[in-house]
């Protein structure tokens, strides 16, 4: 879970709910104590869920944050997998290198508390390369370029499998890893072809990433400002309500009311992820799931008739948007304006969500809503070339980022005791019942797995259900949507994204004639970019990433 | 030898032929390691030959061996004369290794197309990144900004200038204005980003857009249009470093003897004159230094940009190396990337140079 996420579920909760929780969890753990005595054909299966509901006590929801030493005790209270498939001592002489992030104390701090126990079962030792969020792409890209990998195990997004995997620098995940994860449980969309290459398995999961619309909900109902009842569902609402509440006084903090709040400033390349947010809904066809690229040539779709009316839609509510949006970026738009009580839609990462009832410059929390990202009215097919217009609306939501994933490259190809050994780690790490523990407590992880999502689990470690059920009800919607528009993993993802928020802000700028105009320069700066890198190398990892 | 190096000569040494050949053979013997550890290592790269060597720490190795050789060699071929080589010869080498390399490198980089992600890796291409950049909008829109906040150095001077008049002159707690007026060169530019551009001058809650509407400004967007944004990185930008030509041109007016002063107004001099015909003829040097550095300064200029505005809106901002940045960070384009530098530094040299011929025309005291 994200850190502001856990402080906002536990920070409101009273101490009887607490207490209740605390008994509930108590109850079930004796349950299961007693069921599991009794009925011997379940046992396995009630003390899997023992582990579960006692992991969740550590160190306790509302017991402040966890500690180094609470880490190991997840790891080791999560270990019986791995010694199911590993004897004691195998790996005993086996030194492995790991790469990870360092952000926020988390990530590798928690991955070395996990992984203590898992070294003193197995003999194994693990040296670590913490890296911080800035320095990781170079980092990553320098080795692959310069040929100098010097980890065994990495912590990885999957946009870079383009880069790795589709250059044979990871190792094939064993047949075995696969079972004692428990891939299946894995939400839709981080499901194959993700994490596999040419019909090749290398990615454990241990996170989930996309983009959910968020909305105030004191700007619709009867005799809102908006004069909608509900939050708008397509981008054509949403345009409409910008334009509705344009003028009037926000219900809430009495300043100027606005509706959706679009970042028209890039931020590193991640802002084209907000243009994506749009695009989609028109732009990814459900029976095609290319929606970025043509698979036929690496012809990009950037500047087709679906980009071309998400582009025209910010430029029509730009005289809708806040004074100065010209300069305002993602993280303006979420952290300064809408949890600030600026602007009454936004689509963004889960931080919204957690931020908006912890954060102290937030003043939303009590009037947030969460859905899917709205849908469009009409939807381009790139096969036919002609728009389709729809009786439903067509929800594409962005999967935007995929996620962190454990990795193992072929440094370990050669050897059967550290491939196995790198194998184990990783699958520790990826397990089915840590991943309850680190949705559930500060780690910077994401829900992944359909049994994150299990409710009852989550009320009776004593969290508030309602906010938990609206909130990552919405990612759960999002993740297992079957038109979801995933992320392609092809080489230098993020170039595509940095050089089209040049060419969008001489657009919003106003230094092109028009949205096409706009669309066509981006189009143009790709077809550059897949030139250099390698058209036919692109398509076909491009390809491959489509499962194609 | 001559002989005013003979008078410093302490002990006279008996170079001997034998002396002179064990010296060529440190030199020479050192630079065939070096040579053949680098052939080695470059045939290995090639794929020719299969050497155990993971890095080119081994050529490393080699080049210290040869700068030690170089030194000893010296010695033993010269004697004294080559005792006083060793003082500057270490600092030569290192420099070579550090500075001479490096730009060797970087030209080879300059002219070869290579995207990180690009799975071929990195492969020459002769002059297509300079035709590249001949055709690029948003570098040629960077240089004209540049030459935009070139230009504002003209004002920066005239502010430092008057205050360092102010601080020279008789005030009161003078040498508590010295430390203030000091204090914005020592905040890291990336703070005033921060707590400047991002905090004061916000249009919703900042202290100095609320002021702007307080004096009548509506919407006080101070990045919101071109010329506003341009003109507010320019002053934050100038905040921070007038107080370092400030200081500079305060060192030079301190070190005017207060007698020519005197002089200029025993001979009736009125003050206007006294500062246009004595003051400023002679801190023309110092002033030329100062906004020499300056210039250099500014031609840096990127953190401000890259954090308060990402070069926008649409472009406005850019600077040549805010752009830069983001083709080598954000976009891995090493090759192009490396080139707009190296192009970017040889337009330095030759404006530095232009300018310094300038300036010392112009230093000639005209009286």
């Amino acid at each position: 879970m994200k850190v502001g996420l856990y402080n906002m579920v536990t920070g409101n909760m009273s101490r009887r709910r607490m207490l209740q929780g605390a008994t509930s969890l108590g109850a079930i753990s004796a349950l299961g104590g007693l069921t599991g005595g009794l009925l011997p054909g379940a046992a396995q299966a009630e003390s899997h869920m023992d582990v579960r509901a006692a992991i969740l006590k550590i160190p306790g929801v509302g017991n402040g944050s966890p500690t180094d030493a609470d880490w190991q005790k997840v790891g080791e209270m999560t270990l019986a997998a791995t010694k199911a498939n590993v004897a004691e001592g195998e790996f005993a002489g086996v030194e492995l290198t790991f790469l990870g992030l360092n952000n926020q104390n988390l990530h590798n701090f928690l991955f070395r508390g996990f992984l203590k126990p898992w070294e003193a079962y197995t003999g194994a030792k693990i040296n670590w390369i913490d890296l911080a969020q800035a320095d990781y792409n170079p980092r990553l890209q320098q080795a692959i370029a310069t040929g100098t990998v010097d980890f065994d195990i990495i912590e990885m997004g999957a946009p870079f499998e383009g880069d790795t995997a589709g250059r044979g620098l990871l190792d094939e995940m064993p047949d075995w890893v696969k079972a004692q994860i428990e891939m299946d449980d894995y939400v839709d969309y981080l499901k194959a072809p993700v994490g596999t290459w040419d019909g090749k398995t290398y990615r454990i999961t241990v996170d989930g990433d996309c983009h959910t619309f968020a909305y105030r909900t004191d700007y619709f109902g009867e005799g809102s400002i908006s004069g909608m009842a509900e939050a708008p569902k397509t981008w054509a609402e949403v345009q409409a309500v910008s334009k509705a509440v344009k003028g009037q006084t926000d219900p809430l903090t009495g300043g100027d009311a606005y509706g959706f709040l679009d970042p028209l400033k890039g931020w590193g390349g991640f802002g084209f992820y907000f243009l994506e947010d749009r695009a989609t809904a028109y732009a990814k066809h459900p029976d095609n799931p290319a929606w970025l690229f043509d698979p036929e040539n690496m012809k990009p779709y950037v500047n087709n008739p679906a980009f071309v009316q998400a582009i025209q839609d910010v430029m029509d509510t730009m005289p809708d948007l806040p004074p100065d949006q010209i300069n305002a970026d993602p993280g303006t738009t979420a952290f300064q304006q809408f949890l600030a009580g600026t602007g009454s839609m936004i689509c963004w990462w889960g931080d919204v969500g957690s931020n908006a009832r912890t954060s102290d410059s937030s003043v939303v929390g009590d009037v947030v809503g969460f859905s899917i990202n709205p849908g469009a009215d009409k939807v381009y097919n790139n096969v036919t070339g002609a728009w389709e217009e729809l009786s439903e609306p067509n929800y594409a939501p962005n999967m935007a980022y995929l996620g962190w994933g454990i990795y193992v490259t072929n440094r370990v190809s050669g050897d059967e005791k550290k491939r196995k050994a790198a194998w184990s780690a990783a699958a520790h790490l990826g397990g089915k019942d840590i991943s309850l523990w680190t949705a559930a407590y500060p780690s910077g992880f994401q829900p992944y797995r359909n049994s994150n999502f299990n409710y009852d689990e989550w009320e009776a470690a004593g969290y508030d259900r309602a906010f938990v059920e609206d909130y990552l009800g919405s990612n759960a919607d999002s993740y297992n949507h079957p038109n979801a528009a995933i992320e392609p993993r092809i080489p230098g993802i993020f170039q595509y994204y940095s050089v089209a928020e040049d060419e969008l802000a001489k657009g919003f700028a106003g230094q092109y004639g028009s949205a096409q105009e706009t669309a066509d320069a981006i189009a143009a700066a790709w077809e550059k970019i897949t030139d250099q890198i390698g058209r036919d190398s692109q398509l076909a990892l491009y390809r491959a990433s489509l499962g194609m | 030898m001559s002989e005013g190096d003979l008078l410093h000569v302490v002990t006279a040494d008996r170079i001997t032929d034998q002396r002179r050949l064990a010296g060529r053979f440190v030199i020479w013997g050192s630079v065939a390691v070096l040579g053949l550890t680098a052939l080695l290592k470059s045939l290995q790269e090639a794929g020719t030959i299969s050497l155990p060597w993971a890095t080119w720490q081994p050529v490393l190795y080699a080049y210290v061996l040869f700068g030690v050789c170089l030194c000893w060699g010296q010695v033993i071929l010269k004697g004294e004369q080559g005792k006083r080589l060793v003082f500057v010869l270490p600092a030569a080498l290192f420099t070579v290794a550090m500075v001479i390399f490096p730009l060797i490198f970087g030209l080879t980089i300059a002219f070869t197309d290579w995207n990180l992600a690009s799975l071929s890796g990195r492969k020459f291409n002769g002059l297509d990144n300079i035709r590249q950049m001949w055709g690029d909008p948003f570098y040629w829109n960077a240089m004209t900004n540049m030459v935009w906040y070139v230009l504002a150095i003209a004002v920066e001077y005239a502010i430092a200038f008057g205050l360092a008049l102010l601080l020279n002159a008789e005030i009161r707690a003078r040498k508590f204005f010295r430390v203030a007026f000091l204090l914005p060169l020592m905040l890291s530019p990336v703070a005033v980003s921060w707590m400047i551009g991002k905090s004061m001058m916000e249009l919703r809650f900042g202290p100095v857009a609320n002021f702007a509407r307080w004096l009548g400004w509506d919407s006080p967007s101070f990045f919101g249009s071109a010329g506003v944004a341009r003109t507010s990185i320019m002053v934050m930008d100038a905040w921070t470093f007038i107080p370092f030509m400030m200081i500079m041109i305060l060192a030079g007016l301190q070190a005017i003897p207060k007698e020519l002063h005197e002089a200029a107004r025993v001979d009736g001099a009125s003050a206007w004159q006294n500062f246009w015909e004595v003051t400023f003829p002679l801190m023309l040097p110092v002033s030329i230094t100062a906004i020499l550095i300056r210039v250099i300064f500014k031609l840096k200029l990127a953190d401000i940009i890259i954090n308060v505005t990402s070069g926008g809106p649409g472009g406005a901002t850019d600077s040549v190396t805010s752009f830069i940045f983001r083709e080598y960070r954000d976009r891995s384009n090493v090759g192009y990337g490396t080139l707009l530098a190296m192009v970017y530094l040889v337009i330095i040299v030759i404006a530095m140079t232009i300018l310094m011929k300038l300036a010392d025309r112009w230093m000639r005291p005209r009286y």
